[in-house]
């Protein structure tokens, strides 16, 4: 079904749709003249140079015809082609003549009707500007110095509510007051199923269990919800869900990225487990922030016989080694890799602390925001003496081990242990190959053997070309080698063989012999019946045979008697077995083998030896951090020291020195830690509380959690986002009180049912006039799933579960098990682990896990600092008819039949209320118990042959399947 | 001010079509109906920042600017095919042949090079009304020359596969950015409501350098991703039922899930996720037999199945993918990506047997896919593509006799053929220095191959831009690229 091609009004909004968005143009459109005044220069005219003109005209080293746009006076006074602009006289202005032409901005993109209309009307009024121009006013005009993330945090007043009875938190008073003023009200609150499985899913990303529910439904204290959020919140689960939040603006994976090998990171799992450990610690936002930025820096001493908390502050630094890095690789591309890891790191810490998109001032000045190349460097001067592209350490380089002293020592006497086999080995290897030469020389003639002996004794480098050659033309001297003593054994084996199978022809024979012999006295008939009974196994002997036999005991020859009969005939079998004997006691390789197992087995008694991820500075390396011009990395500019954004310098924040001398790092980072952290930075406390805002409340109160710059949204609730800064920022930082306080509100615990008087205006629940429903995302989706089947291995921490790729190349839940033509194997016993929390599936960026790709798990590119949710056919196909689906319906199915056996009504009931968290009415009941008795009759009718269950139970499979596929499941209300 | 974002959804529109759920009040269980509802976001003015959490559809959208294509089978054809043994003839090399190349020379692999000249060993010839000059390599493109154009000024300047890979598929040359297959459907929807909007199809002896990232969806959302058709059963992962939840059984479940829906949905009036929800069930159930229907050729007349090479073991398998990839966009796909296995044109030695071989295999079946779709009248809405990630040097590399030679990377000009949808049908375009190992006239990048494209579809690819992390990306991501308007039929 294909749209009619009819041209789209991209720029001018139809006036029709302009009505409706009143209430949000002001915090979401940047760019308005405002009506009846006229245009300033500082924030509507330099706007629109600064993104289309600035390049050229004002940023760089050189200005293009010495016009600098940066100010009104240099505007004014134009460049080579005279004055740009003539004030109150648009026609005359040289500046308007060539953007209406179309000649300027250079390149596709121009200006917009609207834009030329706005400075035509500036230049017409008088080209004015809002203040006197100062000097500096050429780097940030007055507007993006006013811009209102970059201003300090306020301290609001809580407003007053007409409707007072909502109000549990001073969060309700905020929200209610904007309600009001669109003369809304809250939602009623949600009931108490509806809000344990909210917080449950909220707080820690599993469903209740039926019991849970039950026995928050019977509290009747007063306190019930307040003690059920205390206990979630102690959950060890907590910390996993809330990590999960962090580990998506941290860029958390478990593997390099940046090429096709992937290559895994085998210790970066303990930044996992750091992360969650902090939150489930609560340990203060502030320190956590700090020990992540710069834990090496706050750790004395050398990295050796680390104490838990140095191991601790180590571990944190991993966050600035999650960006992809695929440094190690080498080649022509390793500089671009390396600046790549540099910069993907600055990436993720300027869209993570500080929400602003940082890394767009990396080839130019910011486009829309305050930021010069110039601070764009400083802060990666910050980040330099640790990500030093000159002097780069890759990823192997970095690594610390987690060995005390103890563990050395202990570990070098048991290499010792090991060594002293070693050398067993290898002296019983020269035997060895030494014997095999002699061997291998007998059987060539008398006169090579000496001359290829000498040749081959001699040393590959010394030898003569006559020796060479002649080592050349005997190929299986040359090649005698301990590595390939093997294949003489082979030899060995064959000879061996031989004897055996001679030693077995003679025994034959000679038995034959004697037993001739030894009936050579009774009559033909008689030896005819003997040899006969002989002949017939014990078992089916006859009586008659069995007294014959018995009757010429004296003549039966075996090879066990022969040497009663034969004695000459059993010593040559005897020297015979003895020769094979001898041969095989001359194999080697597998000799050798069992030393080296044994030394093998020597070295499994050292201690296990870990390592962290961790960042850290090499001492005494201070490398200077240039500007790149263009951001090419071959093109140094000037020389630039290391600082935060130079827009902030008037709020008198921490500075961050070139070289620390009281400390054995740089303490950059540290102090740039110091500097996000203080309370009177703009930004930090309001861009986490917005992100723990949306957590909770599934969307910002600044939807753009990434960006509070010009081009992300401005806040819905400016003076709730400020009052939650502050109010975090002075209980220490401490994130359980701050969920406490936002899921105990009314704002919180409303109803997620849509009033009509709310949808007229505010269709999008921007004012948080009901909950909004979520979809589930794809962990607590696949995590859910575990837990309703009885599956779940609630297990904490640890090395991540690998995922392989199966057959036909889905990536699923296992380990690499390939033939040597690279094709899967059988599958390796997970042990339990396959069942472990999403969070604990390794991250390998090209291997994300089916169901949860599925799902929209993000692809951490560098890292992602809001996830998306997308309703799509591949996700109905997935729940329909892929193997998760089909086996976890089946494990849920079962456990729900042993927990209510044979009653159909009872089944259902209680695989609703896994499932859904809600109790089934009477006619759902029906309903579901009419769909299995369907199903069954079915099965009945078309038995499934390679199924070993029963129609009952696949009745009641596919019940289960319908209600993990449907949207009662999938969402949260 | 540019890089507005385009095609988000805004407030206004949703809740115009919010009024409309209500005033219809109930009964949204007709996917057609949802359909339309959702259409009205393609008229989305856009001027606010993308609003997180977003939820994405497949819905047509309306396209900036009428379109002259509407969907897009692409032949990579994967490790670079010599464009001086089969596009772009050099008779001045001859005089060189086996004589040293007077001038520097681009190298990629330093072990093997030599600095000899290697003429091409093939015969060119002028073919059709255009003229177009051809290698005897390519008979069956010599017959339909006329309805094609061969750019012969192909340029990405990184000569690695992989990263000249991403620079034609993704459109930087770095990994992790979304394929070209996924922006045409983020940005124009699907025209099938049954079928996948970006299909893969890969070749059963393997896939092709980078794998997986040449249909990725890079941080776009994953519905863009492209979904591979694979060379055997199952042809799509997790399109078949599993055995004993299939036929009748699959059905009652179905409606068992959907009444549940459906009850949901009552609780929950005006969620238009959930009744997204609901009409992406009823799609997965159509797209079942949809899909089975459309990778079927048995159904094809005998004539179809010759004209494709069905009939040759040679031409018979990559033959049966272009047939599919007809179908495909005959019933409504809207980006269909053919890949050649790994490594499949890169003739760095033996090049005098390898490249015969691999014409062989290709050229007959994708003349056929021309002139198919033009005979059913598909052609003039569907460019087709057929090229790789780089070109070859002038020069030899492993100078070792006769049979071993080859020819190293060359991704400073090379060629490749488009057709249809709007692209100027015979005749070439741009050219290469007279060694063909640099472009020198009219040059094409990258980006201007993406910028043409998306113009062909109707989107300006300054508009085409989704916002993440706070920054417009698109396509071209600020690279300058034109619109190459001397291929286009409507320059």
């Amino acid at each position: 079904m294909e749209a009619s091609p009819t041209k789209s009004p991209l720029r001018l909004p139809a006036m029709a749709n302009c009505i409706r968005i009143t209430i949000f143009t002001l915090f979401v459109l940047p760019l308005v003249a405002r009506a009846g005044e006229s245009p300033l220069y500082e924030t509507e005219i330099r706007p629109i140079f600064k993104a289309a003109c600035f390049h050229c005209h004002g940023e760089e080293e050189e200005i293009e015809g010495n016009l600098d746009l940066r100010l009104r006076r240099s505007t004014v006074q134009g460049g080579d082609s005279g004055p740009a602009i003539v004030v109150d006289d648009p026609d005359s202005s040289l500046l308007l003549e060539r953007i209406v032409s179309g000649e300027m901005p250079p390149g596709k993109s121009k200006l917009t009707p609207a834009e030329i209309e706005l400075i035509r009307a500036w230049i017409r009024a008088g080209a004015k500007t809002a203040e006197p121009e100062d000097a500096s006013a050429s780097a940030f005009s007055l507007a993006e110095r006013n811009f209102w993330s970059l201003q300090p945090i306020q301290n609001p007043a809580v407003p007053n509510v007409a409707d007072s009875s909502r109000v549990r938190t001073p969060i309700d008073a905020f929200v209610l007051s904007r309600l009001e003023t669109e003369k809304l009200n809250f939602a009623p609150d949600a009931n108490r199923r509806t809000l344990i499985r909210r917080l449950s899913f909220d707080l820690i990303g599993l469903p209740p269990t039926p019991e849970e529910v039950k026995s928050f439904l019977a509290d009747e204290k007063p306190d019930a919800y307040e003690r059920l959020v205390d206990r979630l919140l102690e959950s060890p689960h907590y910390g996993e869900r809330w990590g999960r939040h962090w580990l998506d603006v941290a860029g958390y994976a478990d593997s390099e990225g940046f090429n096709e090998a992937d290559t895994e990171r085998p210790s970066g799992f303990r930044y996992r487990d750091y992360v969650i450990r902090s939150f489930n610690a609560d340990k203060p936002f502030d320190l956590f922030i700090q020990e992540q930025l710069a834990g090496d820096e706050m750790v004395t001493g050398p990295l050796k016989n680390l104490s838990p908390e140095s191991v601790e502050k180590l571990t944190a630094t991993g966050f600035l080694r999650m960006a992809p890095d695929g440094t190690a690789a080498g080649g022509a591309m390793v500089n671009l890799a390396r600046n790549q890891v540099v910069s993907e790191t600055l990436k993720i810490v300027s869209t993570s602390l500080l929400g602003l998109t940082v890394g767009c001032a990396e080839c130019h000045h910011h486009r829309y925001d305050p930021i010069l190349q110039t601070d764009y460097y400083s802060l990666r001067a910050i980040f330099e003496p640790a990500l030093n592209w000159k002097k780069w350490r890759v990823p192997a380089a970095r690594k610390i081990s987690l060995y005390t002293d103890e563990d050395r020592t202990l570990a070098a006497k048991i290499e010792a242990e090991a060594k002293v086999i070693d050398a067993e080995r290898a002296a019983l290897a020269k035997v060895f190959i030494d014997q095999t030469l002699d061997s291998q020389l007998l059987k060539l003639e008398g006169a090579v053997r000496e001359p290829l002996k000498i040749a081959y004794k001699t040393a590959g480098s010394e030898r003569t070309d006559e020796q060479k050659a002649l080592l050349d033309k005997y190929p299986k001297i040359l090649k005698i080698s301990d590595g390939s003593l093997y294949l003489y054994d082979r030899e060995i084996r064959t000879d061996a063989a031989k004897i055996k199978a001679e030693h077995k022809t003679k025994e034959k024979e000679f038995v034959e012999q004697a037993f001739t012999a030894a009936l050579a006295d009774l009559s033909k008939e008689e030896q005819a019946a003997v040899r006969s009974a002989h002949a017939t196994a014990a078992a089916k002997r006859t009586v008659e045979q069995k007294t014959l036999l018995e009757a010429h005991a004296d003549k039966l020859v075996t090879a066990a008697t022969l040497e009663k009969f034969n004695a000459a005939s059993a010593e040559e079998l005897k020297q015979l077995k003895q020769s094979e004997k001898d041969l095989l006691a001359t194999l080697k390789a597998d000799r050798l083998k069992a030393i080296q197992e044994k030394a093998t087995k020597i070295r499994e008694t050292k201690p296990h030896e870990g390592f962290l991820r961790a960042l850290t500075e090499v001492a005494g390396q201070v490398p200077e951090t240039f500007l790149f011009n263009r951001g090419d990395f071959e093109q140094p500019k000037q020389k630039l020291v290391p600082a935060g954004l130079s827009v902030l310098d008037s709020q008198e924040l921490v500075s961050i020195p070139e070289n620390n001398p009281e400390l054995p790092t740089t303490g950059r980072r540290l102090a740039f830690a110091k500097r996000l952290t203080d309370a009177r930075h703009p930004l930090t406390a309001r861009v986490l509380v917005n992100r723990f805002w949306l957590n909770h409340f599934r969307r910002g109160i600044v939807e753009t959690p990434g960006d509070f710059g010009y081009l992300g949204a401005r806040p819905s609730h400016p003076e709730l986002l400020d009052w939650l800064a502050n109010e975090f920022m002075s209980n220490g930082w401490k994130l359980k009180q701050l969920h406490k306080l936002m899921v105990t509100s009314t704002t919180y615990r409303q109803s997620s049912k849509r009033s009509p008087e709310q949808d007229e205006i505010d269709p999008d629940n921007h004012l948080y006039g009901h909950m909004s429903i979520q979809r589930i995302d794809a962990e607590t989706l696949r995590d859910t799933v575990l837990a309703i089947s009885g599956k779940l291995n609630r297990k904490l921490y640890g090395e991540p579960v690998s995922v392989t790729k199966d057959s036909i190349g889905r990536i699923i839940i296992g380990k690499d098990n390939l033939d040597g033509e690279r094709k899967p194997l059988a599958a390796i016993d997970m042990k339990g682990e396959q069942f472990r929390r999403s969070i604990y599936i390794q991250v390998r960026r090209s291997r994300p896990l089916g169901v949860l790709a599925t799902f929209d798990m993000p692809v951490m590119e560098p890292n992602c600092t809001s996830r998306n949710s997308s309703t799509v056919t591949p996700q109905a196909l997935m729940l329909m008819n892929s193997e998760f689906s089909s086996e976890y319906a089946g494990v849920f199915a079962q456990r729900v039949y042993e927990l209510t056996k044979d009653d159909p009504q009872k089944q259902c009931q209680h695989a609703w209320e896994l499932a859904f968290g809600e109790e089934a009415t009477a006619k759902q009941i029906e309903n579901s118990v009419a769909y299995i008795n369907q199903q069954k009759q079915h099965y009945e009718k078309f038995p499934q042959p390679k199924s070993k269950q029963t129609p009952d139970q696949l009745a009641l499979k596919s019940f289960c399947q319908a209600l993990i596929s449907s949207n009662a499941f999938l969402y949260v209300d | 001010m540019k890089d507005e974002p385009a095609m988000t959804d805004s407030n206004h529109t949703r809740s115009a079509r919010r009024h409309f759920l209500a005033s219809s009040a109930i009964g949204l269980q007709s996917l057609a109906l949802a359909w339309l509802l959702k259409e009205d976001k393609a008229f989305a003015e856009t001027f606010k920042p993308e609003l997180q959490p977003k939820t994405f559809d497949l819905t047509p959208k309306m396209p900036q600017h009428p379109p002259q294509a509407t969907a897009m089978i692409s032949m990579f054809m994967q490790g670079g095919p010599s464009h001086l043994d089969l596009f772009d003839p050099k008779p001045a090399m001859q005089k060189y042949d086996g004589k040293e190349f007077p001038g520097k020379i681009k190298y990629d692999n330093a072990a093997q090079a030599s600095p000899v000249v290697l003429a091409s060993p093939w015969k060119f010839q002028k073919h059709g009304e255009c003229g177009t000059e051809l290698s005897e390599l390519l008979p069956g493109l010599s017959k339909i020359v006329d309805d094609i154009t061969v750019v012969r000024s192909m340029h990405t300047g990184v000569n690695n596969h992989g990263q000249s890979i991403h620079a034609l598929n993704t459109g930087r040359i770095l990994r992790g950015r979304p394929a070209l297959g996924s922006w045409l459907t983020y940005g124009l929807g699907n025209r099938s409501q049954e079928l996948p909007a970006f299909v893969a199809m890969t070749d059963p002896r393997g896939i092709p350098v980078e794998g997986v990232n040449n249909w990725s969806n890079g941080w776009l959302p994953a519905l863009f991703q492209g979904t591979v058709v694979r060379s055997q059963e199952p042809r799509i992962l997790n399109l078949d039922p599993r055995k004993e939840l299939s036929g009748l059984a699959q059905e009652k479940y179905l409606s068992f899930v959907q009444e549940l829906n459906r009850e949901h949905l009552r609780q929950h009036p005006g969620e238009l996720d959930l009744q997204a929800r609901i009409a992406s069930y009823e799609l997965a159930a159509k797209m079942q037999t949809a899909a089975k229907e459309a990778l079927d050729i048995s159904k094809e007349t005998k004539a179809t199945q010759t004209l494709y090479g069905l009939d040759d073991p040679a031409t018979e398998e990559f033959g049966a993918r272009c047939l599919i990839a007809r179908r495909l966009v005959e019933r409504g796909v809207r980006f269909v990506q053919l890949y050649t296995k790994n490594q499949y044109w890169d003739h760095h030695g033996s090049i005098r047997t390898s490249l015969p071989a691999a014409c062989k295999k290709t050229d007959k079946p994708s003349a056929a896919l021309v002139t198919d779709l033009k005979q059913r009248g598909l052609l003039d809405s569907t460019v087709v593509h057929w090229g790789g990630e780089m070109g070859r040097l002038p020069v030899i590399q492993n100078n070792a006799g006769a049979a071993k030679v080859g020819r190293d990377h060359n991704t400073y000009g090379f060629s490749m053929w488009l057709a249809g949808g709007g692209i100027k049908a015979g005749g070439t375009y741009g050219a290469t220095d007279e060694f063909g190992h640099k472009a020198v006239e009219d040059v094409v990048n990258h980006f201007d191959y993406h910028a043409t494209l998306l113009h062909l579809f109707g989107l300006d690819p300054e508009q085409l831009v989704y916002l993440r992390n706070g920054r417009a990306q698109s396509l071209l991501d600020g690279q300058d690229g034109n619109i190459v308007r001397g291929i286009l039929q409507r320059g």
